[in-house]
Formats: C-alpha cells, structure tokens, sequence
C-alpha cells in the first residue's frame, strides 16, 4: 500500500527534523535577545528613534536647527548639549528626553546621544577664526554687554535684509517668503537658537554663517560676538512688540 | 505476555465494565452514506479535539515554567524562548496548535451548519457546541493576555473598556476581571486562573455533555435533498438507516485519525518553521513604538471598532457580539425541520458566503489598515526634504508644531507616518486656512478619532501650523479656495 510508504516516509523526515533541531528556522536568534534585554546606547539608532523627525534624516535638512554642522559642534558645550537633550528648550518644540523632565531617554542614553553627535559629526578640521561663543553674554562676563537692538537694526541692513528683506519682512523673488519679523516665528524659537542660527546660518538651506559673505553686501565684515548679542535683541524685540499676537491670522498666506 | 495482558484486561473489564460502555461507543453505528467519500465532511470535529489534546499537553509543559507574575512573566518566556531546551517549539506549538484549533472549529461549525446537521434531534448538540466555541476563543483571549507584552495590555485595556460598558454591573466586571479599576498585577493573576482553572473546566465540561450529545444522537447522514427533517418520523427513518450502518471503529475512524494527524503534522511544521508569538517588548506601559494588535480571531471585531463612527462603538463593543452569539444559538430553534441538503437552502448557502466574505474583509482590513496610532512617528519619521527645503521659517516652525504635537503618529507625510488619519501631504489644496484650523481646534467632532487641540495650543503654534498645513500642496497648485474641496471646482 503506497501510503504506508508515506507515512514511514513522514516519520523518517520529522525524525530528521528533530536530528538537526538546533537549526530549525523557528528557533529564536539569541542575536535578538540581547536587544529586548539590554538597553540601547548606540546613537545611530537612538538618533534615528528619536530625533530625525524634526532635526532630519542625517542632522540636516529637518525644520529644527541641524546638529550635523561642524561649526556647531564645534562652538556647543558638552554640558548644554546634555542639558538641551535632557531638559529640551520650554516654549519651543524641543521636548525634554530625560526621564526625570518626563522623557522616555535614560542617563546613560542621553550621555550616548550628546558624545555621538560630536564623534559623528564634528569635523577634525581645525576652525581658523575667533569663533563666537555659543552661549550669550552673561553677568559674569563683565566686559561684553546686554545686546542693544539700535545697534541690531543697523547691522541687520547690512547683514541680513539682503535675504531677509527690509526689518525682516521678506525679501524679493524667490526671497518673498523670508520673512522672519513675525510674532509667531519668533514666538516658538529661543533666543539661544537664535543666537547660533545667526553663527552658524543654515548651510542645509543656504543661509550664511557669521562669516559667510554669500548675499551680503562687500561692506560685510565677520559678526563678533557682541554683535550677534546685538541682532539677537533686535529679533527678540520684534517677537514682543505685538504683544499677544492680536491678529494671529494675518501672517503670510502665500 | 499476551495471555497475562489478557487476564489483566478482563480483571479491570469486570469491575469497570469498559467492554460494555466504552467499546459499543466505539463500535456505534453510523449511517452507511457517512463511510463513503462523503464521510471526509466528518473529520474536523475530531481534528479539534486532537488539537485541544496538544494543547492541554502543551500547556502542562508551559505551566511548568511559566511564572504568572507581572515581573517575572515575561522573564519566564524569553528563558522559554531562549535557553529551555525547546522551549521555543512548545510555545509555537501551543500557539499554532490554538491557531488550528479555531480554524478546525469554524470549518466543524460551517459542515454542520450547511448539511443542516443541528437540525432535529440534535439542536442541543449544536448549541453545546456554540458554547464550546466561546470557551476556546476565551482560551485565546485569556492566553494572549498571559505574554504580557503590550499587545497583552492592548487587550485588556479594550476588555476592560467592553465590559466597562455594561449597563449597571459594568464597573464591577471590570473590578472582577482585572482585580483592580487598572490594568496591574492582579489583572495578570485573573487570567492566568481563567486560562488554566475556569475556561477549562468549562470547556471539559460542555465537551463532555457535547459527546455525549453525539452518541445519543448519532451521526446524521449526509443530507438527501428528496428528505427533509420531519421530527415526527425522523425518529424511525434515522433508526432504519442505521440497520444498514457500519460501525465508527473502523474505516470512519481512520479517517478521522488520517486527518488529525496530517493537521498535526502541518502544525508541527508551520511552529518550526515561524517559531514562537512574541513576547513582543518588555511589559512597560509606556513604551511606546510597538503597533499592539488583538489575536487574529479577534482581528475582525477590532478592524470593526476602528471603522465604525464614534457614535457607534458602544453599540459595536456591547450589542453586537451579544447579538452575533445570540443568533448563532438560536439557529436551531428558528429551522428546526425541513430540508438539510445545501441545494435546497439557497439562503443558508448564501449566509456563510456573506459571512465569510465579511470576516474575511474586516480581518484584512486589521492586517493591514494600521488604525492605531504609530507612537514613535512624531521623532522618529522625516518631515521629507522637499517640503523643508521650500518653507518659509514660519512653515518649518509649523512642522516642527506638527511633529511636536504628535499629529504625525496619525498622519502621514508623502507616506511616511501613522495612518489613523488621512495623509496630509496635498491637504493644502482640499482644504482653506480656515477650515484646517478648524480641524485641528475642533478634532472630530464627538471626540472620537481626531482629538480637538484648540485648548492645547497657543496662537502662535496655531498660526504657523496653519501656516505649514496650507502650504502643503505640490508647487504650483494654488491653495484651497472655500468649499473647493469637491474634485469638480478644483483647478
Ligand atoms: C519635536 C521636534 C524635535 C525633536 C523630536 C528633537 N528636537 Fe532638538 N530641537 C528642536 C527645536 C525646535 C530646537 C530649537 C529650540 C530652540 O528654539 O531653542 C531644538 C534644539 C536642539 C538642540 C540645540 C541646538 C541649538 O542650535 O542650540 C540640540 C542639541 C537638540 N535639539 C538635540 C536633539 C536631540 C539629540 C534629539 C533627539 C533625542 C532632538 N533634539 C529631538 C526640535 C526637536
Ligand atoms: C544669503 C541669504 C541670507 C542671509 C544674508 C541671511 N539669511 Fe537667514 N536664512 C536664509 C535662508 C535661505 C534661510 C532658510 C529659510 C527657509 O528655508 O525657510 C534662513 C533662515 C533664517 C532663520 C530661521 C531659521 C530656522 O531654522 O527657522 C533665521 C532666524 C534667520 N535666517 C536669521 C537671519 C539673520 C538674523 C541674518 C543676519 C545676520 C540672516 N538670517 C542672514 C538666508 C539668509
Ligand atoms: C489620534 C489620531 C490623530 C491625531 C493625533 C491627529 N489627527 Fe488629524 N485626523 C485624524 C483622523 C482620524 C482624521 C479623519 C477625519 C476625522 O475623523 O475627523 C483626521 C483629519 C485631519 C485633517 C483633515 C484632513 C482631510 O483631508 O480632511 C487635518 C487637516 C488634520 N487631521 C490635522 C491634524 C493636525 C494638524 C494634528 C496635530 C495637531 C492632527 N490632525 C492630529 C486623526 C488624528
């Protein structure tokens, strides 16, 4: 009878099966436990996971201001970048990572996060110039000065409007939708991002660093450092001179 | 040897007298057209029951690992998965073998119902075996809760939000099936006793009463269009088809055991081959990025929930399946004579084809319509470069409004994203500024699938959100002018 042959032939392949066991394809890859059971601190993925949808795919091109910029990394604390990480900016849409301000980032995560961005991306290059520093001017610096916006709107004629247009209000062109004298730009941004867009510019967009002199007039000279405390106020002013944004509805409908 | 195996088997025979119960249930007829090619209808009530054997053994073996704790459960499985030796086969196999445990279920119910073989006398029978089909969805249900990964809680939490609709005693089913009004540990120790203790012993129990149901009934034949079910001669033409019966301990039988065990057979392959369910993640609650999805024989009530408007989901979640299980218990008493052969109940026919073709659809429809939210979208998905790179700043710190306010684990941008709700890549050219912040203030109205933000946002982030929606268009397209949401005004 054929299907006793069959059935002996069953037997000896499900005896076969079990001989080779270990190698059953459903057996689970000890490979994929170590990833449930451990926690992840490699910053390609956690990077990934948590960052690229606002910072972009590879620290650039995103809507928020690129990590992948040499200068930045170059300028930026170690401990502010931990601290930005942990604590996010309030009032703007950096959200805090660090478990204890409500994130989901462990310590030993955030730490991860913050070495990677500089062993990625910083570059060995060496910067020539007198860079500015990252963080403004503060009390204990007795030298340097609060901003002063007077000064602000001068050197934004001759470094920004180019761009930026006229006080900010757009350019010409294919400038025309510029704009940044708007409360509700401003609104969302801090002063601190303010302060380093105006050093480092956005080269994944085209905007110049602080010593780029793309669009700018020849009488351009290198922002220093109070000079960028400076255009920082004026834009702070512009983000308060209306008030509680009376009319939020009559920003650019293009 | 024979001879001593013998005696030994006449010494229990006369004191427990199998060879007068036991053997002539082995040996009961049945009718002569039920041995032929037609008795292959016969074969999947007794491949269900093999497929419950595996599982009570499986299931031993399981429970001798298995810690029912909240913080050991899933310790317990990956050991399993991992280090015991083929720990990981006795879980797939429990999974599978459950798997095809309700699928021989269906296929039992499905012969039974179209060869109208729940008709007199054994209407009974019939709804014993509805009864039984709950009790192994139960064991599905209570089963998956036991992984304790987040498709367990997933569960529990839309168990807990059914049963918390009961009218009156609602809060107290919740109370009595979680242990607390929260999803915790004792929620984890409830399950675990209906899983092994509860369901179980019903199950045996309606399996008992069902057998018995079988014997006493006898096996139908194989419907005859020319004779429909009259209960008052049934009785006597049934009797006379059996004097020409031949006994089940023989070919049907065989049958029967060909069958079970090339499904087990099958089983035991796909269990190697796939390997063990889950655990999917560590039971933490708020981890987000696992996409929880129900069992699969559940998969068609949730695709269900998710389709239907808000204003229905009680409705969906607490009548419906009262009414489903109603009917399907009822099927007897509403036709309990007349004809049984398939070609002269066209409607019946044409009932399992719509029901299946329904379930089917809903169930493809929970595969692959991700109606729950993707909860990593927000900081893990793109806003693509295209639309960064021709932004204004007010539109970048829009999207960054829309990446931080979460609408991304809903929406999808150039179809990257969640998909609960529609993706937003062209939605600036179907809808005006205005309507689009009416949305997002108002979410859906009757707070359903849409959640209103206008309480949630300031003017500011509401501003450069419109400013960001509007601007989603392909370049050139002009921005949506009032109702032109319909095709035909479109430019
Ligand atoms: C929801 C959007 C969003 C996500 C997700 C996000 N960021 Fe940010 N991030 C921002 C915004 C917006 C700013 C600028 C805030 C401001 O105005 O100061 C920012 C600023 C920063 C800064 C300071 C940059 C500077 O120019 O001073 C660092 C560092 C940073 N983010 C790191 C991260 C890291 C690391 C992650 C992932 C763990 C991350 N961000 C995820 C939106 C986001
Ligand atoms: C060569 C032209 C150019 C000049 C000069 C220029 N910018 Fe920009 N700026 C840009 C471009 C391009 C962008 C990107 C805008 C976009 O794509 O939405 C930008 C963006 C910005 C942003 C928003 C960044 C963000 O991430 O949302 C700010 C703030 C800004 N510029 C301030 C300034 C200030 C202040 C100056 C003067 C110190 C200046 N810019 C000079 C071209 C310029
Ligand atoms: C929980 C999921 C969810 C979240 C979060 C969510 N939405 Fe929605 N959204 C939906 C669903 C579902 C619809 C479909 C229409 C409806 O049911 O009202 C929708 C519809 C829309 C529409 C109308 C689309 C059209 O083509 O008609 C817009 C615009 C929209 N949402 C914007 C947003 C914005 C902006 C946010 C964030 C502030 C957001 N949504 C957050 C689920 C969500």
């Amino acid at each position: 009878m054929a299907s006793r042959h069959t059935l002996n032939g069953f037997v000896l392949a499900l005896g076969a099966l079990l001989a080779v066991g270990c190698d059953w394809p459903g057996k689970p890859d000890p490979g994929t436990r170590q990833r449930a059971a451990e926690e992840l601190t490699s910053f390609v993925p956690l990077y990934r996971q948590h960052c690229v949808g606002c910072h972009g795919a590879d620290g650039q091109q995103g809507p928020a201001p690129p990590l992948n910029d040499p200068l930045f990394l170059a300028i930026v604390p170690d401990a502010e970048l931990e601290r930005v990480i942990r604590r996010g900016r309030r009032g703007t849409p950096m959200p805090a990572f660090g478990i204890e301000a409500g994130g989901e980032l462990s310590d030993a995560q955030v730490t991860a996060l913050a070495q990677g961005l500089k062993s990625h991306w910083k570059s060995d290059e060496k910067l020539d110039e007198p860079l500015p520093s990252y963080l403004p001017a503060d009390g204990d610096d007795s030298t340097r000065q609060p901003g002063d916006r007077e000064r602000g709107a001068t050197l934004f004629a001759v470094a920004c409007a180019g761009c930026h247009g006229e006080n900010g209000r757009g350019g010409e062109g294919s400038d025309a939708n510029n704009a940044i004298h708007e409360p509700a730009f401003l609104a969302l941004i801090s002063n601190q991002a303010l302060r380093r867009i105006i050093i480092t510019g956005r080269s994944d967009l085209g905007m110049p660093s602080f010593a780029g002199k793309d669009g700018r007039p020849d009488d351009f000279s290198t922002l220093t450092s109070p000079q960028i405390d400076d255009l920082v106020a004026l834009l702070a002013h512009w983000r308060d001179e209306q008030g509680q944004l009376a009319n939020p509805h009559t920003s650019n409908v293009p | 040897m024979n001879h001593l195996l013998r005696e030994l088997g006449n010494w229990i025979d006369v004191r427990v007298g199998y060879s007068e119960t036991l053997l002539p249930m082995l040996r009961h007829p049945i009718p002569r057209a039920a041995d032929g090619p037609m008795g292959w209808w016969y074969v999947f009530g007794s491949a269900s029951l093999t497929f419950l054997l595996i599982q009570i053994l499986t299931g031993i073996g399981l429970s001798l690992v298995y810690v029912p704790a909240a913080n050991e459960a899933y310790e317990s499985l990956v050991y399993l998965d991992y280090e015991h030796p083929f720990g990981w086969f006795l879980r797939a196999l429990h999974y599978y073998a459950g798997s095809g445990m309700v699928v021989m279920l269906l296929a039992h119910m499905t012969q039974v119902f179209l060869h109208g073989a729940y008709k007199y006398p054994r209407e009974l029978t019939w709804m014993v075996g509805v009864v039984l089909l709950l009790c192994t969805l139960g064991m599905f249900f209570s089963g998956q809760i036991l992984r304790w990964d987040p498709d367990a809680y997933w569960g529990l939490a839309v168990a807990g939000s059914m049963a918390g609709r009961v009218p009156v005693i609602g809060p107290w089913v919740v109370h009595a099936l979680l242990g607390s009004e929260i999803i915790g540990a004792a929620a984890l120790s409830r399950f675990f006793a209906l899983h092994v203790f509860v369901i179980p012993g019903a199950l045996l129990t309606f399996l008992v009463l069902h057998l018995w149901l079988v014997l006493r009934c006898g096996i139908s034949a194989p419907p005859a269009a020319d004779r429909p079910v009259d209960p008052a001669t049934y009785e006597a033409e049934y009797h006379e088809e059996l004097r020409q019966g031949v006994p089940f301990l023989g070919d049907a039988m065989l049958r029967d055991l060909f069958f079970s065990a090339a499904a087990v057979i099958v089983v035991v392959a796909i269990a190697a081959v796939v390997g063990p369910k889950g655990p999917t993640g560590p039971p933490d609650p708020t981890l987000g990025g696992a996409n929880p999805r129900p069992e699969w024989p559940f998969l068609w009530l949730f695709a269900l929930l998710a389709l239907s408007p808000p204003a229905a989901e009680t409705f969906i979640m607490l009548v419906f399946p009262v009414v489903v299980i109603g009917i399907l218990f009822l099927v007897p008493v509403v036709s309990n004579r007349g004809h049984r052969a398939p070609s002269r109940r066209p409607v019946a026919v044409l009932a399992v084809i719509v029901i299946y073709t329904t379930l089917g659809a809903l169930t493809y429809l929970g595969v692959t319509a991700p109606w729950s939210p993707e909860m990593r979208a927000w900081t893990s998905a793109a806003i693509p470069t295209d639309v960064v790179e021709r932004s204004s700043p007010l539109e970048l710190q829009g999207s960054l409004v829309f990446q931080y306010k979460n609408c991304r684990n809903c929406h999808a941008l150039e179809g990257v994203g969640g998909r609960r709700g529609p993706d937003l890549t062209t939605v600036g050219t179907r809808l005006t500024r205005d309507q689009l912040i009416d949305q997002v203030s108002n979410g859906t109205p009757g707070g359903g699938n849409m959640p209103a933000y206008g309480k949630q946002m300031s003017p500011a982030e509401m501003t450069v959100l419109a400013d960001f929606l509007v601007s989603l268009r392909p370049s050139g397209q002009p921005p949506a002018k009032v109702w032109s949401s319909s095709p035909t005004t479109r430019p």
